[in-house]
C-alpha cells in the first residue's frame, strides 16, 4: 500500500489560486485542501493533519498572520508558505523572521513553489 | 496790615497794559503816577523792533537752540534799558516750572539757581505775572518771601525790579521776562511798556516756533523708530511734476543717496527687478491717471545681485495745489516672503510626497487586483506545460489547465473594468454655467503661484457670454490645465516677459470661446499633430496627460481645443463649446471616466511642480 500522501492546505480568497493550484499540488504528489478563508480552515478537520500550509496574506476577516498566530497560540506548528499578490519586501522579511518557511509574490513560478514545499518539508 | 506779605494788589492803567506792584513801596515811588510818567519817558534805543525780529528770526531759521535765541533778545534789550539787564526763564509744558533762564546780563550761577524752581503762584512776582497774566513791578526793598527771587540777583548787585508774562498766542504761559536793575542804581528804571509788550511777544514767538519744531521733531524721531520697527518707508509723488520725496530710510532700502541726486522714477526704475519692471510701469501708468489707490508688489535687485520684496500702498490726495499727489508706505517684507516660499516649498514637498504615497496606494491595489488572476494564469500554464510533457501526454488536463488560464485573463481583464468604473462613477454633472466666472475663479486660485513663476496675467473677458451647459468642475480642470501649461512653458524664458493673456469671446456660431496665449517657448511644426497625444509630452516631469485629458473634456461637451503657434514667441491654446441647452447628454463622459483620475493627477503635479 502505498505512503499517505502528505496533506497542503491551501487557503486563499482568490478563487484563480484556489482553482489552479491544488491541481499543480496534486501533480507534485500532495493531497490537497482548498479554503477560501482562515476561519473556514480552523473550523475544518484538517487542522491536525496539515504538513504545510499555503496562505494567502490579504484576506477578508483574519488575515494571514492572524491565521499564524492563532495555529501558534493553540500548539500547531505547521510549516507556512505565505502567497501574497502585494509585493512587500518589509512584510516578507517579517514573516520570514516569524518562522514562515518562505513567502512568494503572486504570480509565482511552479519552481519557485517546490522549492518552498521541499523547504518546508524539510523543515517538518 | 503784614508787611512781609504781598501788600499791594492794586492794578493801575499806565495806557499800555495792566500792572501790579508788589512790595515795600518805598517814599519816592508812593506816586505811582510818578513811576508811570518815568515809564512812557523811556527811550528804545539801538536796533527797531523789525530789526530785532528778522535778526531773531534768522537765528531760528539757522536752527540755533531756543537759549541762545532768548539770549540775544535779552542782550538787545539790554541795550536798549540803562543798566538793566533782562533774561527770559522758560517754563515748562506745565507752565509751573522754571526750564531754563536765557540772558546775558547776569551772573550765570544764578540764572542755573532758577533751573528747576517752582514758580509759586500769587505770592511772587514770577508766581503773580503768570497767575495773572500782567506785568508785575517789584518795588524795593523786597519784603523775605519774594527774597528767594529777587534776593540771590540782590546779593550779586542786581534787583528784580519787573516781570512780565510770556504768552501763547491762546494765551497759555511759556515764560517769564524778567528785568533786573544794578543795585548801584538808586532811581526806578525807566522802561516803556509797549517795547517789552513787543519783546515778550518776539519771545512768545520764538518759544512757540521751537515747541513746535520740537514737536515735530518728536513726532519725525517717533516716525522714524515706527519705520524702523515695521521695516516701513514713506514716500510722497506728485504724479504731474513727478516729485518725489522719500524718507531716509527709503533712500537706503533702495541704496541710493537721495541726498546727492533727485529721485526719480528713472532713478527708482534702475533698482526695480527687471523681471518686475513691466509690472511697476504699467502700475505707474494706472497711478498717473488717478483713478485709485493703489497697492503692489515687487523685487528690487541691488547692486550687489541681492533681492528685496517690497509692498507698496499708496493713498491718493490732492496737494496744495490741487494737483494728485501719492502719500505712500513702502514695507520691506523680504523676510516674510523668504519664509512663506520657505513653507510653500515644504508644503510642495508634503503634497508630492502625499500624492506620491496615495499613488503608491492605488498602484499596490491595483497589482493585488491584478496579481490575483495572473497568479491563477501562471500555475495554470504551469500545470498545463507539465501535462503535455509528460508521456504521453495528458491532454485532456493540460485543456482543463489551458481552459482556467484562459479564465483567469478573463478575470484580469475583468478587474481592470472593474477599476475603470469605480473611477468613472463620479459621473459628470451638468449645469448652466458662465465661462467668465469659472475663467476668474481658476485666475484667482492659480495667482498666486503664478506669480510665483514670475508670470503676469492678464484677462480680456468680454461682457454678456451666453451661458453654456456644462460640468463647471471639469471645464475648470481644463482652464487649470491650459494656465498651468502656458506657466510651464515659459519656466526658462528670462529675455522677454512671462505674459498669459487670457480671453473669452463668442464667436459668429454663437459658440463661446477662451483663449490662452503664453509667450513661451512654443510648439515645433512636428509638435502640432502630437501635442494632444496621450504621454505625448515636451516637459522633463509631464505625465503627458494633461492635454489628451483636457482635450476629452472639452469634447464631451460637444466642443473643440486647438493650438496654434503666436506670430511671436509663444503658443495660444483655444477651446470653444456651444452655448444655449444641451441637445445630448455629454457624450465622452466614458471615454472621459476611464482617465479621469489623470487628470486630477495631471493638474495637481503640474501645480505641485511649479511651487
Amino acid at each position: 500500500m502505498m505512503a499517505k500522501r502528505p496533506l497542503v492546505s491551501v487557503v486563499d480568497d482568490s478563487e484563480s489560486v484556489r482553482e489552479s493550484l491544488p491541481d499543480l499540488l496534486r501533480e507534485l504528489g500532495y493531497s490537497v485542501r482548498a479554503f477560501s478563508s482562515a476561519e473556514e480552515f480552523l473550523a475544518s478537520d484538517c487542522v491536525g493533519e496539515t504538513r504545510c500550509l499555503i496562505l494567502d496574506i490579504v484576506m477578508p476577516g483574519m488575515t494571514g498572520p492572524d491565521l499564524q498566530q492563532e495555529l501558534m497560540v493553540r500548539g500547531q506548528e505547521i510549516p507556512i508558505i505565505f502567497v501574497t499578490a502585494q509585493s512587500d519586501e518589509t512584510v516578507r522579511t517579517r514573516l520570514l523572521e516569524q518562522g514562515a518557511v518562505d513567502c512568494l509574490f503572486k504570480p509565482f513560478s511552479d519552481t519557485a513553489l517546490c522549492e518552498a514545499l521541499n523547504a518546508a518539508f524539510r523543515v517538518s | 496790615m503784614n508787611l512781609d506779605r504781598l501788600i499791594c494788589d492794586e492794578v493801575v492803567d499806565n495806557g499800555c497794559s495792566s500792572e501790579r506792584h508788589i512790595g515795600l513801596l518805598p517814599p519816592r515811588h508812593r506816586d505811582r503816577k510818578g513811576a508811570a510818567a518815568e515809564d512812557q519817558a523811556a527811550m528804545w534805543v539801538g536796533l527797531g523792533f523789525a530789526e530785532v525780529a528778522s535778526k531773531v528770526g534768522g537765528l531760528i531759521r539757522q536752527g540755533f537752540p531756543l537759549s541762545v535765541v532768548l539770549t540775544t533778545l535779552c542782550q538787545h534789550f539790554d541795550a536798549t534799558a540803562d543798566g538793566c539787564s533782562s533774561s527770559v526763564l522758560l517754563l515748562d509744558r506745565a507752565g509751573t516750572r522754571v526750564r531754563f533762564s536765557a540772558g546775558s546780563g547776569l551772573p550765570a550761577s544764578y540764572m542755573k539757581q532758577l533751573e528747576g524752581k517752582r514758580v509759586r503762584w500769587v505770592e511772587t512776582p514770577f508766581g503773580a505775572t503768570i497767575n495773572e497774566k500782567t506785568p508785575v513791578i517789584v518795588l524795593h526793598p523786597v519784603s523775605d518771601t519774594l527774597r528767594e527771587e529777587a534776593a540771590p540777583a540782590a546779593a550779586r548787585g542786581f534787583r528784580l525790579c519787573k516781570v512780565s508774562p510770556i504768552l501763547s498766542v491762546t494765551g497759555e504761559p511759556l515764560g517769564i521776562f524778567a528785568i533786573y536793575q544794578r543795585e548801584s542804581k538808586t532811581d526806578y528804571p525807566r522802561f516803556q511798556s509797549a517795547h517789552i509788550a513787543q519783546f515778550t511777544t518776539l519771545a512768545s514767538a520764538a518759544i512757540e516756533r521751537m515747541r513746535g519744531d520740537e514737536a515735530l521733531n518728536r513726532s519725525a524721531a517717533l516716525l522714524e523708530r515706527t519705520q524702523q520697527l515695521s521695516s516701513t518707508c514713506c514716500f510722497s509723488w506728485r504724479a504731474k511734476t513727478g516729485e518725489i520725496s522719500w524718507s531716509k530710510e527709503l533712500g537706503q532700502l533702495f541704496e541710493l543717496d537721495a541726498a546727492e541726486v533727485p529721485v526719480t522714477l528713472g532713478l527708482i526704475g534702475t533698482r526695480i527687478h527687471p523681471e518686475d519692471l513691466p509690472s511697476f510701469n504699467e502700475m505707474i501708468e494706472r497711478a498717473r491717471s488717478g483713478v485709485s489707490d493703489f497697492e503692489f508688489e515687487h523685487r528690487l535687485l541691488l547692486p550687489d545681485n541681492s533681492v528685496k520684496y517690497l509692498h507698496v500702498v499708496a493713498h491718493r490726495t490732492r496737494d496744495q495745489e490741487g494737483e494728485l499727489e501719492y502719500i505712500g508706505a513702502v514695507q520691506d517684507v523680504t523676510h516674510r516672503r523668504h519664509a512663506e516660499e520657505a513653507v510653500a516649498k515644504l508644503r510642495a514637498e508634503l503634497a508630492r510626497a502625499a500624492k506620491v504615497a496615495s499613488l503608491g496606494v492605488l498602484t499596490a491595489a491595483i497589482a493585488h487586483e491584478v496579481n490575483q488572476p495572473l497568479a491563477g494564469i501562471v500555475t495554470n500554464a504551469s500545470m498545463c506545460r507539465r501535462m503535455l510533457g509528460v508521456d504521453p501526454p495528458d491532454i485532456e488536463r493540460a485543456r482543463e489547465s489551458a481552459s482556467r488560464t484562459i479564465r483567469d485573463a478573463e478575470r484580469a481583464s475583468e478587474v481592470i473594468k472593474r477599476l475603470r468604473a469605480l473611477f468613472c462613477k463620479k459621473g459628470v454633472t451638468c449645469e448652466s454655467l458662465d465661462l467668465n466666472e469659472a475663467t476668474r475663479e481658476v485666475v484667482a486660485l492659480s495667482l498666486s503661484e503664478l506669480e510665483r513663476n514670475k508670470v503676469m496675467v492678464r484677462t480680456e473677458l468680454t461682457g454678456e457670454l451666453p451661458p453654456i451647459q456644462g460640468d463647471r468642475v471639469q471645464l475648470q480642470q481644463v482652464i487649470l490645465n491650459l494656465l498651468l501649461n502656458a506657466s510651464d512653458a515659459m519656466g526658462g524664458i528670462d529675455d522677454r516677459p512671462r505674459q498669459i493673456l487670457i480671453r473669452t469671446e463668442r464667436d459668429e456660431e454663437d459658440r463661446v470661446q477662451l483663449s490662452v496665449r503664453d509667450t513661451g517657448v512654443g510648439f515645433g511644426p512636428q509638435g502640432a499633430d502630437r501635442l494632444f497625444d496621450a504621454f505625448y509630452t515636451t516637459k522633463g516631469n509631464g505625465m503627458g496627460i494633461g492635454l489628451s485629458v483636457s482635450r476629452s473634456i472639452i469634447e464631451s461637451h460637444r466642443g473643440r481645443l486647438w493650438a496654434t503657434p503666436n506670430d511671436g514667441p509663444g503658443a495660444t491654446f483655444s477651446f470653444s463649446i456651444p452655448s444655449g441647452p444641451m441637445t445630448a447628454a455629454i457624450t465622452g463622459a466614458r471615454t472621459l471616466g476611464a482617465i479621469r483620475p489623470s487628470t486630477a493627477t495631471a493638474a495637481e503635479e503640474r501645480h505641485v511642480r511649479s511651487l
